[in-house]
């Protein structure tokens, strides 16, 4: 290495001269003394060596000094660790573990928190946080001085018709500004024009390019070609790039919204949707907040009935990242949380390694200090070391990080936002190596700070035994306990989440999911518009299923339980008029066939079900009720021969006849979501609610078949007996009802799995580390122990007194992880179901567990000490 | 001759950087000059190497604890002469404190077993 420092060959030359001078002085010496001239020459040459070398080596005094320094601790610390391939193993094996684990969390955090979204000016960017018809929309963006308003409908699903089998893709109705506003650009073709979401210019759209390529073959001329959606004819007019996935990865294709006035249910009732928005130059979004406020009367004003004077007021203005990711940040956050804990101990753990390794090295450290190495180079020297051994541990970290996170994609639910963004990238590995480097420092600076205070006298005197100085011993026992803390928050929060998803798995979703295979069949909406066809339609098909081989009996529904839909819209219950600026009451209707609630297992406890003769259309319009709905409303009294009706149709009241058991409709934790307030039922045909105002019963139903057992397969009697009524009509998703429950489940479980699988290493770390600390100290305490079985001691006893000090290190560490925790799980209680965030059973099960795990950790050590042969002991000495 | 051949002592760095510092507390000397001094104020028993002399005088000046520059020798013979720095005199005395030290500690361990020996 040579670094020469300044004006290197005027240096060299002089060096020369100065060596040569030597060697003349010293001749002219041994001249003096009487040698001949070619003797002393030779000798002093002799005496010296080789010149050159001495040269070198002393040229090298003026190398880039801490460079070599830092080469030279390098070299020292790999050669340290080398020697101690056991200890390197699991220091670098635990940092791997932690700084994987941290790095694989956060590039999911990177991908859907913290990444600029990839749309122009994306800090400008803004949406509500609540849901909005298309009526409130015109109206803000007439109003709005703070904000460009657009529309975009959740994801709807569309029937492809006429290019090869029918297909149901999933699209987006958008204002006709939504991509210029975004500053999206199309791959191919044009966006939409302004005012193509008014009725009759609406007749484009836009496909994705995924759909581009794998329906339409990448046909290069395929902007301006007709295909037909939901029966309509729509002109491609452009495609987007495969990187455009707005609103949701799953978006095929885009089409304008339908902003048609005198559709009135569906222009001021229905069509709910996310409002987005760009904040317009010198705006702020304090102002666009405030200006929300200000037009919400002027939205109310302007419909058609009057609305409750609260509608909408809990809307609010926040920025496009936040309304998109929602509610996955809390639980992101938690996770991050969680990980970062993890990391704490395995940072404690290699600390204790490090503390327990620099008391057996006090001695080298003494012998260098003796030689002159200054403090400062001695911490130095440590600290490169243990950073040495977090960089190693970072590196293999980042392959944990890798797989970790390719499993972690898979498991956590597909629709959380912006998965499809997340990877590994740049700026991670800048936060692994930051990462990496603080890491080491951290668990460093403590033992290296203990190593370098060494009192060289004192270790120098003591020879051969060694001193366990009481600083770092002390300090390895509070790493133990801080350690045992930390691992009892984690196992409590995993504990908490496992226990929630065993409460949640054994809880019944109000219906029996066994031997029951649904199937979406979706003839286009406007096949129903003729009276009566839809109806015939599902009559035959229904006729037909069940006379299928292995079918029990068949049944249709207007969506699943657990949020596979349902009709929405406000009603009036005879008898109990809404008070002025009080919320309506709103209701969820499911559109069934007869058979539906006896093949879901759904329990009727009062007055009768349907039957096909309430399907006529001279028939009186009836309903059944939940048994929530029927207590909320009318308490007491039993529902049947109540009354309700729709908010805007005045004279068509509906009978109650019927009160059914509760079915989680919304998701696998709640029946409803918190702004419906009740659920009913409706027999499918012409008296069928709907909440955009239509006629007609809806076309899209998912057919619900009882088999005679798991195993009967009639997904291609199924396709064929569609098929032989109407070739237009796909049918999709066919599964067994059993895993769209499980489907439910998989958010919870993989929210559950992640911290079981943080828990576990936690335990294992801890473990480790009283582990470490308990055999540490049984070594250092070999003589003691001898003496005490010299004295007398039985085994018993040093058992005893062995297990006891790991006892009392776990305990502490125990009680302060439960304290800890109660502090800490409430910010998960969230996440949590049917089990209370400071659930006793949990926290002592938890503290049972771990007090075990402590115990089983110091059993190994307490047994070696229990052996020590006090002769052998004190001789050793 | 055996004698001596044994009680040549490889010397350690950080002891050599002191026995330089010492020396040159007398006055600037050139660099064949201190391994004289050395080894004549050792009684001979400690022989300098010229290969670690060098770079330790080397290192100390780049350190700013010793100064160099040439001059000319009583016999017309340029030399580069070494003097103590402000940095070094404050070195050498807290390296002296060290040495007082150690030499102490070590005395503690040998003393007893010396004795025993010798018994």
């Amino acid at each position: 290495m040579k670094f020469p420092w300044g004006d290197g060959e005027k240096r060299k030359k002089e060096l020369n001269e100065e060596i040569a001078s030597h060697l003349q002085m010293a001749a002219r010496d041994r001249e003096a003394r009487g040698e001949s001239p070619a003797q002393a020459n030779e000798a002093a040459r002799r005496e010296m060596g080789n010149a050159s070398v001495v040269q070198d080596v002393t040229h090298d005094q003026w190398a880039w000094t801490w460079l070599e320094d830092l080469l030279q601790d390098l070299r020292y610390g790999a050669r340290s660790l080398r020697k101690n391939p056991g200890f390197t193993m699991i220091a670098v094996l635990t940092l791997a573990l932690g700084i994987g684990a941290n790095t694989a969390i956060f590039s999911l955090v990177n991908g859907v928190l913290l990444r600029p979204l990839p749309y122009a000016q994306p800090e400008r960017l803004v949406g509500t946080t609540q849901y909005y018809p298309k009526g409130p929309l015109v109206v803000m963006r007439q109003q709005s001085h703070t904000m460009e308003l657009v529309g975009v409908s959740d994801n709807k699903e569309f029937n492809l018709t006429g290019t090869g089998d029918p297909v149901r893709l999933i699209g987006n109705s958008v204002s006709a500004d939504f991509f210029s506003m975004l500053g999206a650009q199309p791959a191919m073709g044009r966006t939409f024009h302004d005012g193509e979401d008014q009725p009759d210019k609406d007749r484009v759209v836009i496909l994705s390019r995924a759909l581009w390529e794998e329906r339409f073959n990448a046909d290069p001329n395929i902007v301006g070609k007709w295909i037909t959606l939901e029966g309509e004819g729509r002109e491609i007019v452009g495609v987007m790039p495969a990187d455009f996935r707005f609103p949701s990865p799953k978006t095929e294709l885009w089409v304008p919204l339908h902003l048609d006035p005198r559709n009135t249910g569906d222009y001021w009732g229905d069509s709910y949707m996310a409002l987005i928005g760009r904040l317009r130059p010198g705006a702020t979004l304090q102002q666009a907040r405030a200006e929300l406020k200000t037009m919400r009367p002027l939205v109310l004003a302007a419909y058609a009935w009057r609305m409750p004077t609260n509608s909408f007021v809990d809307s609010s203005v926040v920025s496009l990242e936040e309304a998109i990711v929602g509610d996955a940040r809390g639980k992101l956050l938690i996770l991050l949380g969680a990980v970062s804990l993890l990391l704490l101990i395995a940072c404690a753990n290699v600390a204790n390694l490090l503390l327990a390794r620099a008391t057996t090295r006090e001695r080298e450290v003494a012998v260098r200090v003796a030689l002159g190495a200054s403090r400062w180079r001695i911490l130095r020297q440590l600290i490169t070391e243990s950073v040495l051994l977090s960089l190693l541990g970072g590196a293999l970290g980042l392959g944990v990080a890798f797989s970790g996170l390719s499993i972690l994609k898979a498991a956590l639910p597909p629709d959380t936002p912006r998965l499809a963004d997340v990877a590994l990238d740049g700026q991670v590995l800048g936060f692994t190596a930051l990462l990496a480097i603080l890491t080491g420092v951290i668990f460093g600076l403590v033992p290296a700070l203990g190593a370098s205070k060494v009192d060289m006298t004192a270790t120098l005197k003591s020879g051969g035994q060694r001193s366990a100085t009481g600083g770092n011993h002390r300090a390895s026992k509070l790493l133990v306990v801080g350690e045992v803390a930390v691992s009892m928050i984690l196992v409590i929060a995993a504990g908490l989440l496992v226990k929630s998803l065993w409460i949640l798995s054994g809880t019944s979703p109000g219906f029996r999911p066994e031997r029951v295979v649904t199937a979406r069949i979706t003839p286009n909406e406007s096949f129903c518009e003729v009276p009566g066809r839809c109806l015939a339609f599902y009559n035959e098909l229904l006729e037909r299923m069940r006379a299928l081989p292995g079918v029990r009996d068949v049944a249709a529904v207007n969506g699943l339980p657990l949020g596979g839909g349902a009709e929405i819209f406000p009603i009036v219950v005879e008898g109990q008029p809404t008070p002025e600026g009080a919320k309506v009451p709103m209701f969820w209707e499911k559109i069934i066939t007869p058979d539906y609630l006896s093949i879901m297992n759904i329990p009727l406890l009062r007055g009768r079900g349907f039957s096909e003769a309430d399907a006529a259309p001279e028939a009186q319009a009836v309903v059944i009720v939940s048994k929530s709905t029927a207590e909320h409303f009318w308490p007491g009294k039993g529902a049947v021969g109540e009354h309700i009706r729709a908010k805007w149709e005045p004279n068509v009241w509906r009978t109650v006849v019927g009160v059914v058991g509760d079915v989680r409709e919304y998701n696998i934790r709640s029946d409803s979501a918190s702004w419906i307030d009740g659920v009913m039922y409706a027999p499918y045909g012409p008296h069928a609610i709907r909440g955009s105002g239509a006629d007609a019963p809806p076309a899209e139903m998912t057919l619900v078949i009882e088999t005679a057992d798991e195993q009967v397969q009639i997904a291609e009697e199924l396709k064929n007996t569609v098929a032989s009524l109407n070739h237009d009509v796909p049918v999709s998703q066919i599964s067994p009802l059993k895993s769209w429950v499980a489907e439910a489940m998989a958010e919870p479980r993989s929210t559950s799995a992640l911290f079981a699988v943080f828990a576990g290493l936690a335990l294992l770390l801890g473990a480790v580390g009283i582990y470490g600390v308990i055999s540490y100290s049984v070594a250092q305490r070999t003589r003691e122990i001898g003496i005490r079985m010299a004295l007398g001691a039985r085994r018993k006893e040093v058992l005893l007194l062995v297990v006891g000090q790991g006892a009392k290190l776990a305990l502490a560490g125990v009680a302060i992880g439960i304290a800890g925790g109660l502090m800490l799980t409430r910010l998960m209680s969230g996440l949590l179901y049917g089990v209370h965030a400071t659930d006793p059973a949990t926290f002592a099960a938890v503290a049972v567990l771990l007090m075990f795990v402590a115990l089983a950790a110091c059993f190994i050590p307490a047994r070696r000490a229990m052996r020590v042969d006090p002769m052998v002991a004190l001789r050793y000495e | 001759m055996k004698q001596r051949y044994q009680n040549r002592i490889e010397l350690l760095q950080g002891t050599l950087d002191l026995l330089v510092l010492q020396t040159l507390r007398w006055g600037a000397q050139h660099g064949y000059g201190i391994a004289l001094a050395i080894r004549a104020n050792s009684g001979d028993i400690l022989q300098v190497d010229t290969g670690s002399l060098y770079p330790a005088l080397h290192r100390l000046e780049r350190r700013k604890l010793i100064a160099a520059e040439w001059k000319t020798s009583e016999n017309n013979q340029r030399v580069r002469v070494y003097r103590l720095s402000a940095a070094g005199k404050k070195k050498l005395a807290s390296e002296r404190s060290r040495w007082a030290q150690i030499s102490q500690a070590i005395a503690g361990i040998l003393g007893p077993a010396g004795e025993g020996s010798e018994a």
